[in-house]
């Protein structure tokens, strides 16, 4: 099964590096820059929502915390790689932060202080004027001067990838096996001897400085941003949307979710224009009455299953299964 | 003495706000405080409710203080039927499922709304709008927002018994204390909490429609009261009925004296910060007894 994930992997990965050959039209590098964007930010969300089961619906905080650390570092000089480096350390602050109390929550009430956090720093983007220009904006430098829209494709090919082999790594390693036990049932894990806290914690940070990532390059592609754009609920619904919808704690969920929802909102945006999130209200309600375990969750269940009545004595892959 | 009156009059603006605050936060201390079932579509669902009274008022020129009665019935039955068809399927299942369906319900009615009705923004005019009454030469307090007050205490009161002293109350409370033992004393599950739904909805509803006059109606106006009415459950204490009407009423006058002070820009902010300060400092609330 692992072995075959990661060539799926590679192969996806040398096709999308090869997607530049064929597309020629900005528009559709931009469509795609979406895709792989949401699915590193859907894989860099599972590490937390998916194999440590901590429902986070503020991770607009960390996406924001990159794409407004760029826009700032380098408004006070700095060069733009560099800045957006430091802004990937303010997301992991912020992270460490936020992670320190609200981990110690669990259930509804870690989700709504996710959320309180990210809105407390979207109104602080919007009221404190003088530092982020407030509802006005700021400038974005470009990260990539030269063929533009195709470099920001391939960079975010690049940054699905890594967060992909994150995510293998993490699937397969002790602390993944930690992440799960902790989701799976949190008491017992304690009792086990796993530091829940830190666990937790490590993949908080781990998530949020992909996140911020994600952040930077989306706010350096506009070039200029405004906070209830990118520090909004908006953000962190969808990301969660994505890798819920492909299926939480799966490695490939977030890939295949994030190529739906994008498409189906790039398709109803035309469609509906500013309405297009009613689609993500009826793909929510959809996944948690009929795909509870997402899609790529439910179809390994249902092909495990089937595998099982052929070879009864399959190993079982403890914990591997989607979220609740 | 010029600051004193700014104050009071901060303070009593606050109040009659924080009785709606305190109407919408009993609705959701009942759904989610109460029945533990977690409404991210509260906010969304007034929206319904103010969407509902500007209707009725247009079409048939009906004052939204009468108007609201109505509204609170269509909610009713509403909230009713969502819990029969959406929520009793995942009940028992986890926190997180509820919280996704909600979300998604949200979602749906705002932009379905917004698909039905455009996103511009609308406003009715009604006489009373700039009627005030004045106090001493110093307070002067909106004529809408004294009736919207006065209603709010009426149904936040009746609310209250109907929870503490009511049949129904009681069986929504046994199912809080112990969902298994609740149906073996002949308490019908599905139905209380489809009432209690039902109702905890419509006092959002309710509240939608007394705001109609003094707010201005969009798709996304009910967004910010999804998170307030969360942020009141938890700063009265899970399962504490009369401890999130207090705590809307503090919620209120805290914004208001944030507006006086800091800006009106802050004020929500104020209520998130004072939402974290409890969950992590506090997390029974001010009247709570259960543990969050």
């Amino acid at each position: 099964m692992r072995r075959a994930h990661v060539l799926i992997g590679v192969l996806g990965l040398v096709l999308s590096l090869l997607v530049p050959l064929v597309v020629r039209s900005d528009y559709t590098f931009q469509v795609l820059f979406r895709i792989f964007l949401f699915a590193a930010l859907g894989l860099a969300w599972n590490l937390v929502g998916g194999y440590a089961g901590q429902l986070s619906l503020g991770h607009a905080a960390y996406f924001g915390a990159g794409a407004y650390g760029l826009a700032l570092f380098s408004k006070a000089g700095m060069p733009a790689w560099p800045a957006l480096l430091l802004a990937v350390l303010l997301a992991v602050l912020f992270a460490a932060l936020i992670g320190g109390v609200s981990f110690r929550l669990r259930g509804p009430y870690f989700a709504l202080a996710t959320i309180a956090f990210a809105e407390v720093l979207r109104l602080m983007a919007k009221n404190l004027v003088g530092l982020t220009g407030g509802d006005v904006g700021v400038q974005v430098p470009a990260l990539f001067t030269q063929a533009f829209n195709r470099s920001f494709y391939l960079a975010s090919v690049v940054l699905a990838a890594v967060a992909f082999s994150i995510t293998v790594w993490v699937s397969r390693s002790r602390f993944g096996y930690y992440l799960m036990a902790i989701r799976e049932d949190e008491d017992t894990a304690l009792s086990v001897g796993i530091n829940a806290a830190r666990c937790k914690l490590w993949a908080l940070l781990i998530s949020a400085a992909l996140t911020a990532l994600g952040g930077g390059l989306y706010g350096s592609l506009f070039l200029y941003i405004v906070p209830d754009q990118v520090v909004s609920i908006t953000i962190s619904n969808e990301i969660a949307i994505v890798a819920m919808l492909g299926g939480a704690g799966t490695l490939l969920g977030p890939l295949v979710g994030s190529v739906i929802l994008e498409t189906a909102a790039e398709l109803f945006k035309n469609l509906f224009q500013e309405a297009h999130l009613l689609i993500y209200g009826v793909l929510l309600i959809v996944v948690v009455l009929f795909v509870p375990e997402g899609i790529v969750g439910t179809l390994t269940n249902r092909l495990r299953r089937r595998r099982a009545v052929v070879v009864p004595a399959v190993k079982a892959q403890a914990g591997s299964t989607a979220s609740e | 003495m010029d600051t004193f009156f700014a104050a009071l009059q901060a303070i009593l603006n606050g109040l009659l706000t924080g009785a709606l605050y305190a109407l919408i936060g009993m609705g959701m201390a009942l759904i989610f405080g109460v029945m533990r079932i977690v409404n991210f579509a509260h906010g969304a669902f007034l929206m319904l409710g103010m969407y509902a009274t500007y209707l009725l008022f247009q079409g048939t020129g009906i004052n939204p203080y009468f108007g609201f009665l109505a509204t609170g019935i269509i909610l009713f039955l509403f909230g009713y039927g969502v819990y029969w068809a959406l929520l009793r399927p995942i009940r028992g299942e986890s926190d997180f499922k509820q919280i996704l369906l909600t979300l998604g319900l949200g979602l749906i009615f705002t932009d379905g709304i917004q698909l039905l009705f455009g996103a511009d923004y609308h406003q009715i005019n009604i006489p009373l709008l700039s009627t005030n009454l004045h106090w001493g030469a110093q307070i002067s307090l909106n004529a809408p927002w004294l009736i919207s007050f006065g209603i709010a205490l009426v149904l936040g009161v009746a609310l209250y018994f109907l929870v503490m002293h009511t049949k129904l109350g009681r069986a929504a409370r046994a199912i809080a204390q112990n969902r298994y033992a609740a149906p073996l004393m002949g308490i019908n599950i599905h139905r209380v909490q489809a009432v209690s739904f039902g109702i905890g909805v419509a006092a959002a509803g309710v509240a939608g429609g007394l705001l109609l006059p003094v707010f201005y109606l969009y798709p996304g106006v009910g967004d910010q009261f999804t998170l307030k009415s969360f942020v009141m459950v938890v700063l009265g204490g899970m399962g504490s009925i009369q401890g999130a009407a207090v705590a809307g009423l503090v919620l209120g006058v805290v914004e208001s004296l944030t507006s006086l002070y800091w800006g009106n820009q802050w004020a929500l902010a104020v209520d998130f910060v004072i939402f974290l300060l409890v969950l992590s400092l506090r997390p029974s609330g001010m009247f709570g007894s259960q543990r969050v």
